[in-house]
Formats: C-alpha cells, structure tokens, sequence
C-alpha cells in the first residue's frame, strides 16, 4: 500500500519537478542574457581608454595602455572592435581589429605601421590570450550566452549586494575554455560581480573579479575588472578610463582604411 | 654638417614632443653578429656590430598628422663611423572623406606574400634581413607620394615614387654574394655597384592597386611601371667592363586573401614583362616571366601558428631557341616556405622559424630566433641565418659563406 501510494505520488510530482526545472533553466538562460548584454553590449557603441596590468607570480608588473573601440551592429549578436595601442613603446600605433561573429568564427586582422602591413590573423581559438594577459579574446568580447546550459543555484551576497549564482556548462564537449562556471549575478545592475572557473577535475582554475562599477553616462559600467589564474598564480587588471557611450561609431571605421589610419576624432 | 643635422633634429624632437599633441618614442638597440664560416671572402669579420638609435616623432594638428622615424646608429662592424637614416618623414592628411594622402619618405607595403613578395614592389633591404636586424628593416624607405582613394566598390591606390629606389642587397661588405663576373663567391675587394636609372621624370616608379572585399575574401589587382628593384640586367657598353643595371620592368598581377578552413588562406599572381627586352632576344637583360603564389597558415595548437608558401616561377622562352628538358627547367623555378611561431610563457617568450627551400635550386634559407621581452622596456633575441646551396649562382646558394648568429638588445621607450 506504502510503495503504491509513493508510487503514485512519484508520478503525479515527476511532471512538476521536469517542469520547475525546465522553467529555472529558461529563467537562468534569460538572466545570463541579460547580464551578458548590461556586460558587452552597453550602448550601441563605446569607447574606453584601457590600461592594463598583468601581475606575475614574482610581483612583475607588466603594463599595456591602448584605445578600444565597440561598435554593436546586432544588440546580443555581431560587433566590431578595434584597438589602438600606445604602450609598451614595441607595439606603438599598432592598430587592431575585430569583427565578431557569436555563433561563427571572428576575423581578426593586425596592422604593423614600422612595416605598413595589414595582416588577417588565424583566429581559431577564442580562448588564447588576448595580448598575452589573463583575458582571453573570448573574455574580452563575451561569452555568448547561448553556448552553455546554465542553471540558478541560490542567492548570495558579494561585497554587500544581493546577487544571482548561476552555474553554466558548456553545450559543446570539445570546449576547452572551463568545464564549469559559476556566476554571481547583481540583482540589480546584472552585472557579473565574481565568476569561478572550474576545470574538468573540479578544480577552480580561474577567476573573475568586478573591482570597481561606475556609472558613466546613465549606464552601470564596470570600469576595473582582474581576472586571476590560480594556477599560474598571476592576474591581470583592466581598467578603463575616460569611458563614453553612443559615440556615433559607423561600420567604415572597422575597415582596413582606418586599420592604417586610426579615427583620430575617436582616437586621440 | 652631418653632425650639426644630427643635434639640430634632436634638439627638435625633444621641444615639440613637450607640447600636448606630439608624441615621441623609439627605441635603442645593439646588435652583434658573427659569421660561422671562416671563408668567408667579405671585408669585414662580424656581419653586424651596431649601436642603434631609433627617434619617433609624431605630431597632430588640426586636419593633418606628421610622423618620423629617424635612426641614428655607429656601426662598429665596417665604417666605424656613425650615420643616420631619416627612415620615414611624411604627413598624412585626408580631402573630402574620399581621399588619403601620404607624402614623404615612408615604408610601403601590399601584396599577400609572407617573406615572398610578387606584387609588393617596394624597396627591400637584404642587406638588414639577412644580419639579423628587426623585421622592419626588411623594408627601405620610399620618397614617395601615395593618395588613396574609397568608395563603396572599394580602394584605388596610387604610389608614386619619383625617383627608382632599389634593393639593398649584399655588396662584399659584411655579406658575401656570388659574382657572375668573376665565377665565383667574393666579398673584399669587389664592392657590388650597379648602375641605377638616370633621376628623369619618366624614370619613376608608378604602383597602383584596386582592392575590395569580397564575403570573406580581400580581392585586389595591381599595376606597376618601373625597374626591377635588384640589378638583373646588365649594360656591357658601360664603363670598361660594362655594369650592372636595373631593366625597365612592368608587373600586372592580382591577389586574394581571406579565412578558410580555420586558417588564412593567400593567392598571388603577376606577369613581369620585361620592357626592354619584349622580344626575348638580348641576353643581358631578362626575359619577361610569371610568379604565382599560394600559401595557408593556420593556428595549429595553443599559441603556434604556422604558415606554408608555394611559389612557382617561370620566365620566357628565348626568340628562336630550341628547347630541351634541361633548358625549360632552368627557366622555372619552385620555391617552398613554412613559418612556426611558437608563443611560451604568457607571449614573453617567442621561438620563431622560417625556412625557404627550392627544390630544383637545392638550395635554401634558414632563419631561426629567440626572442624574449625581459621587461615591456627590454627585449632580448638570439638568432642564426643560415644558407645553403648546391651551386654558387642560386639565390640562396650565392649567400652560402655568410651564416652568422647574432645578438639582440633592444631597449624601447616612450613618453
């Protein structure tokens, strides 16, 4: 009698559960969409004075300034970037360009003024360093939401602020980036305050701090952001100064012309 | 007076780089280079011992920008004696929002090629290359005035450079070349000079290109009219043995690069036709010929990067020649390169190999370095050139006594 009536119950719950669960994948999915758009694609364009630091295990400091520029052409989806660099003194008025594609692969060309080159780069793996930093290309441009399962585990606070914890996995197996992330989302703002980067042995490999968030011009920005390797026991901190949004970025500004000559009412 | 120049310029380097929109940087280098074949004929024994300043000087103003690139060096190896470069020194403004400008002395580049170079007619610097300088030297300042034009079907460039600038290629100096004259490698004693064009209005270089963007692709054609840019033809009328010249030459030639299969994929084409010598019957100067190229590179595991180039070379029958096997094989020529990139310790570290092959030449050209930035001010780099060749009258083969190692410190700065 016990076992039918267990039996029983586990049937009529069993729909309700699969239901639940369905429902708290598609909030997650829509919360990290969220996020991932207030994160990447504030604005419909952007500009920041971007200085970073990449600290070793010794304490080195290494330091690299240069001048982004974001132009979203799909809000969620296709965006060009382009980076003007001033220091170190090696890569001076090198000129660097992007044009993402979330669900297809980017092309990325260089432009080498000592050598008036422009050079179209290989650019199969997202996941290598952006300019030998703790950023990867994909950490600097996003992840795009679409690519993992994510499932909200609980509630938190991080620094005083209520935030969202939302686990992601990637859909697709062969990915090398992380096999597990975990994402502590502001309530409020959307922004991600912390991610855990975890390996495939469950070890936590990397993490992502939001050091500072400002507003700039009605838009929640965070303007320094470290992203630390634990492994290799070293970090890497952005900051981004002299922020501006809405800027009146065109698509002819993400070409091979301005490659060559940067946009100097943008680039100072 | 050179001396005077010397301090003037970097007098004026250091006022305008105090105003707010001048920027100044650059960097100082020493480069030591031994050679590794104790036969080797040149006049000097390192291929390279210099102490190398380099000035950058940028200014903005309202509408038009001015950039130098100024180095300044003592070159222990051979002259002992300190000298300068005004390497580029052009401004660069825009008319209307069609139009580019650059005028002045400045570095030019275009062409799909790695270290090949069909349609890119642009001054090469051997003599740089081949000791171990920086890549950009690789490339030889132009005086030259470039306008580009854009609009929605694409970008039209025209260079005009009004007087020829040629190859700097190996002299007896510090490098060693074969001397079809003497039948043999020399160095010391039989300083290589060629005889350039006279500076006439119509002896200028014209180059002019077409590019677009077609999907993934970037599509372009070229046009140049001018001289080959290395002495291949030779004048017996002048002097008392006659000379070295460098023979009227056009080139119509097209390219396309874009990505594929993951990687970047390159295809380039040209047609010499040799000017003076239409008819293919004058043995002094070369007979008009192709070159095609294709190449691939790819990412082929975390942070290496490698590339692989073939090139196919074929130049014209002679007028009224019967020809065997052997003769149409000495009139083609195939050409293999691969590069490897290898990135370590978070991109300080740079371990770089590029190797070109012919085959049929059997002969070759081996670059290999290490580079290692120290701090972001210093960098570090070991490196060999080594060349090898079956025959003495090869591209490659004619170098052969003149592999060295060298030794990089480069220290740069801003302000």
């Amino acid at each position: 009698m016990k076992t039918t009536i267990k039996l029983l119950l586990a049937i009529l719950l069993v729909p309700i559960l699969i239901n639940t669960a369905v429902h708290a994948q598609e909030d997650a999915a829509d919360l990290m969409k969220k996020s991932h758009l207030a994160f990447y694609y504030a604005g419909d364009d952007g500009l920041a004075e971007v200085n970073m630091k990449i600290v070793d295990k010794r304490g080195k400091e290494r330091v690299k300034e240069f001048t982004m520029l974001r132009l979203d052409q799909v809000e969620g989806g296709k965006q060009m970037y382009y980076t003007y660099f001033r220091k170190p003194s090696d890569v001076s008025r090198l000129t660097f360009m992007v044009h993402k594609t979330p669900d297809g692969s980017d092309a990325r060309w260089i432009y080498v003024p000592s050598v008036d080159l422009i050079k179209p780069i290989s650019a199969d793996d997202k996941n290598s360093s952006f300019v030998g930093s703790d950023f990867s290309y994909e950490d600097v441009s996003g992840r795009h939401w679409s690519e993992d399962n994510h499932t909200i585990t609980g509630d938190s606070t991080i620094n005083g602020r209520a935030v969202t914890v939302v686990e992601s996995t990637p859909i697709d197996e062969g990915y090398k980036g992380f096999a597990k992330r975990i994402s502590y989302i502001d309530k409020e703002n959307l922004l991600p305050l912390l991610e855990r980067y975890f390996d495939n042995k469950g070890n936590e490999v990397r993490q992502f701090t939001a050091d500072k968030i400002e507003d700039v011009n009605g838009i929640t920005t965070l303007v320094t952001r470290t992203m630390s390797d634990l492994k290799k026991n070293r970090h890497t901190t952005i900051d981004f100064v002299n922020i501006e949004y809405n800027i009146g970025l065109t698509e002819d500004i993400f070409t091979e012309r301005y490659l060559k000559t940067p946009p100097r009412e943008f680039i100072k | 007076m050179k001396k005077l120049l010397l301090i003037i310029s970097l007098i004026a380097m250091a006022a305008m780089s105090a105003s707010a929109e001048t920027y100044l940087d650059g960097f100082v280098q020493g480069l030591y280079g031994a050679r590794l074949d104790e036969n080797n004929p040149t006049a000097t024994e390192h291929t390279a011992s210099e102490t190398r300043l380099q000035m950058r000087l940028q200014h903005f103003g309202d509408n038009a920008e001015f950039f130098s690139r100024t180095d300044f060096w003592y070159d222990a190896a051979d002259s002992s004696e300190y000298d300068f470069e005004l390497r580029e020194a052009f401004l660069k403004f825009r008319l209307g929002s069609n139009f580019d400008f650059k005028i002045g002395r400045q570095i030019l580049t275009w062409g799909t090629g790695d270290l090949i170079f069909i349609n890119d007619v642009f001054a090469k610097d051997y003599r740089s290359f081949f000791v171990g300088r920086d890549d950009q030297y690789l490339k030889a300042p132009q005086t030259a005035l470039r306008i580009e034009y854009y609009n929605s079907v694409g970008a039209f460039s025209v260079i005009w450079t009004p007087r020829f600038e040629a190859n700097r290629i190996p002299t007896g100096r510090k490098l060693s070349y074969f001397s079809p004259m003497a039948g043999d490698i020399v160095g010391d004693g039989y300083y290589f000079m060629a005889r350039e064009p006279e500076a006439k209005i119509e002896n200028g270089e014209l180059a002019t290109r077409f590019s677009r963007r077609i999907g993934n692709f970037n599509a372009a054609g070229y046009f140049y009219h001018g001289f080959y840019k290395n002495p291949v033809g030779f004048d017996p009328d002048a002097g008392v043995f006659g000379m070295p010249i460098y023979p009227k030459l056009n080139i119509y030639g097209a390219s396309v690069r874009g990505s594929i299969a993951g990687g970047i994929l390159w295809l380039e084409g040209g047609y010499f036709d040799s000017r003076d010598d239409r008819d293919n019957n004058n043995d002094n100067i070369p007979n008009s010929s192709i070159s095609t190229l294709v190449g691939f590179e790819r990412q082929i595991a975390n942070n290496l990067t490698a590339n692989i180039q073939y090139q196919f070379e074929q130049s014209e029958k002679d007028d009224g020649v019967e020809y065997t096997d052997d003769m149409n094989d000495a009139r083609t020529r195939h050409l293999l390169t691969s590069r490897v990139t290898k990135l370590l310790y978070n991109e300080l570290v740079t371990l770089s190999g590029f190797v070109f092959y012919s085959p049929d030449d059997e002969d070759a050209y081996i670059r290999l370095s290490v580079a290692y930035k120290y701090t972001d001010e210093l960098n570090m780099a070991i490196g060999g050139n080594i060349f090898t060749g079956t025959d003495e009258y090869t591209q490659f083969g004619s170098y052969q006594r003149n592999d060295n190692i060298y030794l990089k410190f480069t220290y740069g700065f801003s302000n």
